[in-house]
């Protein structure tokens, strides 16, 4: 039988075939192990990736010089060979049938499409006439952190100085304004002391407001490789992803995380914690702030917070006995009432115990978007270019002088931030706005009354790689940007390491890069004449490089992008001369940056919330990061089948099981959830990773920030997503 | 060159773009990953009685799905292809709040669902690594595996015609190289380990299912192992139990099974007729024509109708296998009972017809057997052998006497008739009462699902079948009661499809 089934086998069993070979793998050499033979590479080029601000390096898969596949860069410093989903995605929103191929101009309610040179001529006529009528200042735009920081230079100096704009803000107003403000006030500078290696060498972990393991997956994976058996200590409301991960989670009331902070400081000087030496030499302002949180005690905190006084105890106890702590905070701090104090309180417990400047420690602040970090340094929005400030007249003439422009260009005074330059449609004052890479229109706080305002507007111009975005489906003119992977140029990641994007694959149409399209408009405006030297990325960086001499962040050392490359990455400073090394962290001298070298503790006392809840408010509305697989308005990960499917379609809102009996809301049911500014229906999900009284909305969905409420920071003008009262109903009644 | 063009030009030019510091030596053979996922695959090769399986850490899986488009795109699969999927578990109650993300790609089963269910041997469990692979040209496209898997592994691609699954990258890991997902998770949760059956055979006993929510293990002895000690499984719950999911209609299915056992049903009633010399030629055609539009409907079924011949080789484990083989003998005794009541030349052997018919009846019967245990065979509660019994068997009762009344109409079968659709109708309409019971099971969703979305349908199922009855009481409108009494049968089949609860793997929100 069996040589008779042998020799049937082959007749009767199709072991290979034109479907089999769909998946036949081979080597795929350029150290990719195999791969599909269909999707076989000539090359490979490295490219940070262009979502969030970890900056891990991605390896693109290129045939004829174009992409056809992507996997993850093994020896780069950040990732070492890993990424999020999104990452591996990265690709994937290039094709999305919504990519804008052409400039849009809308003409009596219906768009038009256009060529450049029309486009252009709409854009600076209609730019001068609202100048002309009602003044330079009229004109404001509103950036991003998802562009180059040559292009972020670029759009900065173009409106700033060659436009005469004086208003400009960007996207991270809404994610890291906040740790900007607390690290200039407290170091002097906008300076995240950190470097990656310092998650491995910590022997205590402190995370507030931070669910890392979702919205960094690949700095969680640097806590994982820690050898030193740590303490993670998780402050979060909710029971997140990391506070599953926690030794210690800290699940506090929502917003009292600045009095548990003091009273965390309080208790570490009565244990004795306080390193006398340090604080003395390198610090200014102690002894007030420990008479300030002497105020802060056990019973006090507890009462606030609700946190078991055996809790405070025990967590401070571990900060006390810890030889390397850090700290490390991201949204559900910088987006608070009172953000800039909480961060404050972070780096004031970091430094009162010396756990600053030495591996496995510092106050350090995970940031949001792939460039945030650049565009803090570049944007030339509220700060002056490469860190330095429109107010100083040494800082305006030495950047004048780089740039070879008159002086008197350089504005000297601030720019308004976000809200105020929303504000500013609603009084009168901006009557154009100029909007790149951003989607205001779903992700500004209180987004119904963006909506409104736009009828204010005498003209809306939004550059996006999308046409569909709700906020360039109502502009006035909307210009076809090409999109990460279809331009040169660096990004600034979290821990100061500047790294490389690469073009890997045409524009559709006739989309631009923002680059381009500054150069064009540039051109167009009449004051080309300006850019004349900023011909490429590349040439750019070079000059924020001499613009840089001087500052903190001094990276004049960087030979250029060949450099990059081969170092993978190089994080600030690095002035010339310098050591390039891997990791690098900041003050490990114990100097900061203010003229006396020492760092401020900086405190206030807590104020109370704006929206409390009520009776007709019950609840506590909580609103953050869904999942891994989503990334803020969803305009790029909602393009891609894969990511689609690891994250929920529709709006969820999750409550505690308890709160939902009082309601009679089963599972699953479909819920109104109201404030005093819009509502929303979701399904209820019933967990108690909520505490009572709460729930938690992602922020991802659309509908989410018409509930929100417009409370801000008043020192980082951040929004406080949350934070705001909400009642829910059945929906079925 | 205007600026315009000048910058439209340098935008499409890639070859400047990607041509600096680009690696374009090929020289780099060793894997750069290597070094990170040296340990997470065995050094050698299973031993006999040996397999290799998924190990899966829970405690230190963060949630980040990587795995999930790491396989995507180094398997290179379609579009909206995963072969890896991630779901999510919630802590029960309100004492131990939890969240754990669970990665479940296919387990490789010491006894596959997939493999004994195919009709066609398009699985093949690899005798020196245990890897239950597919062969994607084998596959006919009947997608009767994802019927049979209980963790929703084969994925069927339209475009293709055929599933496809994971493979456990066995072409990676026959190079020494990790697979896809085991390479891509930043926090090493998941690796590749050797098992032995007894092992897998002790485990599935011990712990029951993989995690929370999980089919019991003992069905296809799945080789995955979870390591989880920081929560307890048993206060878990998935986060879409008490998610209300209509299955997919399969229509040709809906279609054939109906026709079928109507047809079958005609050629037993009216082979019972034939027994005492009362044979009609004119409902015997019918019920053959009944039966071949079943056929045809079948036949559509199919991604790959072409491959179909090589249907018998699933014999030996493949219920599906025996009905299509089945299915597939009765047109032959359906047809020579018509011949001989049709062409004169044959009138000789008229009398054998009533023997023949008989026995194509009973025929008829096995494949509807063959039919129940399809479902059965899939272990959906659902679809449990009494339930898909009393459906199938109903039907073909039911349909039969309508069909037949319109020949023959007779106040005996009318009864029988009324009885039967009476019977059938209380006991689909007593599952439903599994909407109120207190806990949650598969029972509960399907009759929830009836009882929701799927309620319209509900309503004309039973308008129909009172109205079929009520018409093929009057001698003029049997013709268009049966029509009505099958159209109910046929919204019954559609209810059967779309509210059944399959087994999965614990999904997401």
């Amino acid at each position: 039988m069996k040589p008779l089934a042998d020799f049937m086998e082959p007749l009767l069993r199709a072991w290979t075939g034109p479907l089999t070979s769909e998946l036949v793998q081979t080597p795929g050499k350029f150290g990719l192990g195999r791969v599909p033979e269909r999707l076989k590479p000539d090359a490979t080029v490295h490219s940070v990736c262009g979502y969030c601000s970890t900056g891990c390096s991605l390896k693109v898969h290129l045939r004829d010089g174009e992409a056809i596949n992507l996997s993850t860069n093994a020896d780069y410093p950040v990732n070492i060979g890993m990424a999020c989903p999104k990452g591996w995605e990265a690709l994937t929103p290039l094709t999305a049938p919504d990519r804008g191929v052409t400039p849009l101009v809308r003409d009596k309610g219906r768009t038009q499409p256009v060529d450049w040179e029309a486009a252009l001529r709409v854009f600076v006529s209609r730019v001068r006439d609202v100048q002309t009528r009602h003044g330079k200042e009229s004109v404001a735009f509103l950036s991003t952190g998802q562009i180059a920081t040559e292009e972020m230079a670029f759009l900065g100096v173009l409106a700033k100085f060659g436009m005469g704009m004086l208003h400009g803000d960007g996207n991270t107003r809404q994610c890291m304004a906040t740790a900007v403000t607390a690290y200039k006030q407290s170091f002097g500078f906008d300076a995240p002391p950190f470097t990656y290696q310092d998650f491995e060498e910590s022997d205590v972990l402190v995370f507030v407001g931070s669910n890392l393991c979702i919205a960094h997956p690949i700095m969680w994976q640097r806590v994982l490789r820690n050898r030193n058996n740590p303490e993670i200590i998780v402050i979060d409301p909710r029971r997140t992803e990391t506070a599953m991960n926690s030794t210690q989670h800290v699940a506090l009331r929502p917003k009292t995380d600045l009095t548990l902070l003091y009273g965390l400081a309080n208790l570490l000087i009565r244990m004795g914690a306080v390193k006398r030496e340090f604080v003395d030499v390198s610090t200014t302002g102690f002894d007030a702030f420990a008479e300030f949180v002497a105020g802060y005690t056990p019973e006090k905190v507890s009462e606030t917070t609700g946190l078991e006084i055996a809790q405070l105890e025990k967590v401070a106890g571990i900060i006390a006995t810890g030889k390397r702590v850090s700290f490390w905070w991201t949204m559900g701090v910088n987006q608070g009432h009172e953000a800039t104090r909480t961060a404050q309180a972070i780096i004031n417990i970091a430094l009162m115990t010396s756990n600053i400047g030495r591996p496995g420690t510092g106050a350090n602040s995970v940031t949001g978007q792939c460039n945030a970090m650049g565009s803090r340094l570049f944007s030339n929005t509220t700060g002056l270019l490469g860190g330095h400030d429109f107010l100083n007249p040494e800082h305006r003439a030495k950047v004048a002088g780089v740039l070879g422009i008159d002086e008197a260009l350089v504005p000297t005074q601030n720019s308004l931030a976000y809200d105020q330059i929303v504000a500013g449609i609603e009084s009168g004052r901006i009557k154009a706005l100029w909007i790149i890479a951003t989607n205001t229109a779903h992700s500004w706080i209180h987004q119904n009354s963006f909506r409104e305002l736009r009828k204010k507007l005498e003209f809306l111009v939004v550059q996006d790689m999308f046409y569909s975005t709700e906020t360039a489906e109502m502009a006035d003119l909307y210009l076809p940007a090409a999109a990460w992977g279809e331009k040169d140029g660096t990004f600034i990641n979290s821990e100061r390491r500047i790294g490389r994007i690469r073009q890997v694959s045409k524009a559709p149409g006739i989309a631009l890069s923002d680059f381009r399209i500054f150069r064009l408009i540039a051109d167009a405006w009449g004051c080309g004449e300006m850019f004349k030297e900023w011909t490429s990325p590349e040439a750019v960086f070079r000059v924020m490089q001499k613009i840089s001499v001087g500052q903190p962040c001094d990276f004049s050392g960087i030979e250029g992008y060949e450099m990059l490359e081969r170092e993978g990455g190089m994080q600030w400073p690095l002035p010339p001369g310098a050591k390039p090394e891997k990791q690098r962290r900041l003050f490990e001298d114990g100097k900061f940056y203010h003229p006396d070298q020492k760092a401020k503790f900086l405190f206030e006392s807590p104020r109370p919330i704006a929206e409390e809840t009520c009776a007709n408010y019950p609840f506590v509305l909580l609103t953050g990061r869904g999942t891994s697989s989503q990334w803020h308005t969803q305009t790029r990960t909602g393009k891609s089948d894969v990511l689609r499917k690891l994250y929920p379609k529709e709006c969820y809102v999750e409550m505690h099981p308890e709160d939902a009996a009082k309601l009679a809301i089963g599972e699953n049911r479909r819920v109104i959830v109201r404030s005093r500014r819009g509502k929303l229906t979701a399904t209820a999900f019933l967990t108690a990773t909520v505490s009572r009284g709460q729930v938690f909305i992602p922020m991802h969905y659309a509908t989410t920030n018409q509930l929100t409420y417009a409370d801000f920071d008043p020192y980082s003008r951040q929004p406080s997503y949350k934070y705001c009262a909400v009642s829910i109903e059945r929906a079925d009644g | 060159m205007n600026l315009v063009d000048e910058l439209l030009a340098e935008q499409q030019n890639m070859k400047a773009a990607a041509g600096t510091f680009a690696d374009w030596h090929d020289s780099h053979d060793t894997p750069a990953l290597e070094k990170y996922y040296r340990n997470l695959i065995p050094l050698t090769k299973p031993g006999s009685g040996e397999q290799y399986a998924f190990q899966v850490d829970l405690d230190v899986c963060s949630s980040c799905k990587a795995c999930v488009s790491a396989c995507h795109n180094l398997n290179g699969l379609d579009d909206h292809e995963t072969w890896r999927d991630v779901g999510l578990l919630y802590g029960i109650g309100t004492d131990e709040p939890a969240v754990q993300t669970v990665t479940t790609a296919c387990h490789h089963c010491a006894d596959p669902g997939c493999l004994n269910g195919c009709p066609v041997m398009a699985y093949d469990k690899d005798p020196e690594t245990g890897i239950v692979r597919h062969l994607d040209d084998q596959c006919i496209g009947c997608q009767y595996c994802i019927l049979k898997c209980p963790y929703d592994v084969p994925k069927y691609s339209k475009k293709k015609g055929i599933v496809r699954k994971c493979d456990m990258c066995h072409s990676r890991l026959s190079a020494g190289e990790a697979p896809a997902c085991v390479q891509a998770c930043p926090n090493e949760a998941i690796q590749i380990v050797k098992v032995t059956r007894e092992e897998i055979e002790a485990r599935a006993k011990e712990t029951r299912r993989l995690v929370a929510g999980a089919f019991d293990s003992s069905y296809t002895l799945p080789s995955t192992r979870y390591l989880s000690n920081r929560v307890d499984g048993e206060k878990l719950r998935p986060a879409d139990a008490y998610k209300i999911h209509l299955e997919h209609t399969h229509w040709p299915l809906v279609i054939m099974l109906t026709l079928t056992q109507a047809a079958v049903g005609m050629t037993v009633v009216e082979s019972f007729h034939r027994s005492f010399g009362l044979g009609n030629s004119w409902e015997w055609l019918t019920a053959l024509a009944v039966f071949h539009l079943g056929l045809i409907a079948s036949i559509l079924h199919l991604g790959q109708p072409l491959k179909a011949w090589r249907v018998f080789l699933g014999l030996r484990t493949s219920w599906l296998s025996r009905e299509v083989i089945g299915f597939g003998m009765l047109p032959p005794i359906l047809l020579t009972v018509s011949a001989l009541d049709w062409l004169p030349m044959l009138e000789r052997f008229r009398v054998f017809g009533a023997g023949i018919a008989a026995a194509g009846a009973f025929m008829g019967l096995l494949c509807v057997f063959c039919s129940v245990m399809v479902y059965a065979d899939t272990r959906r509660p659902f679809w449990n052998l009494p339930r898909t019994a009393g459906k199938f068997f109903g039907s073909t009762l039911v349909a039969g006497l309508a069909g037949s009344q319109i020949f023959q109409p007779s106040t005996m079968a009318y009864a029988i008739l009324c009885i039967a659709l009476v019977v059938k109708i209380a006991g689909e309409l007593a599952f439903l009462r599994h909407a109120r019971a207190g806990e949650w099971s598969p029972d509960k969703k399907s009759a929830l699902a009836i009882l929701g979305p799927l309620r319209g349908v509900l309503i004309g199922r039973l308008a129909l079948a009172v109205t079929g009855a009520a018409l093929c009481g009057n001698v003029s409108l049997t013709a268009v009661g049966a029509m009505c009494i099958l159209f109910g049968e046929l919204a019954e089949r559609y209810l059967f499809f779309r509210a059944v609860t399959a087994p999965k793997m614990p999904g997401g929100i």
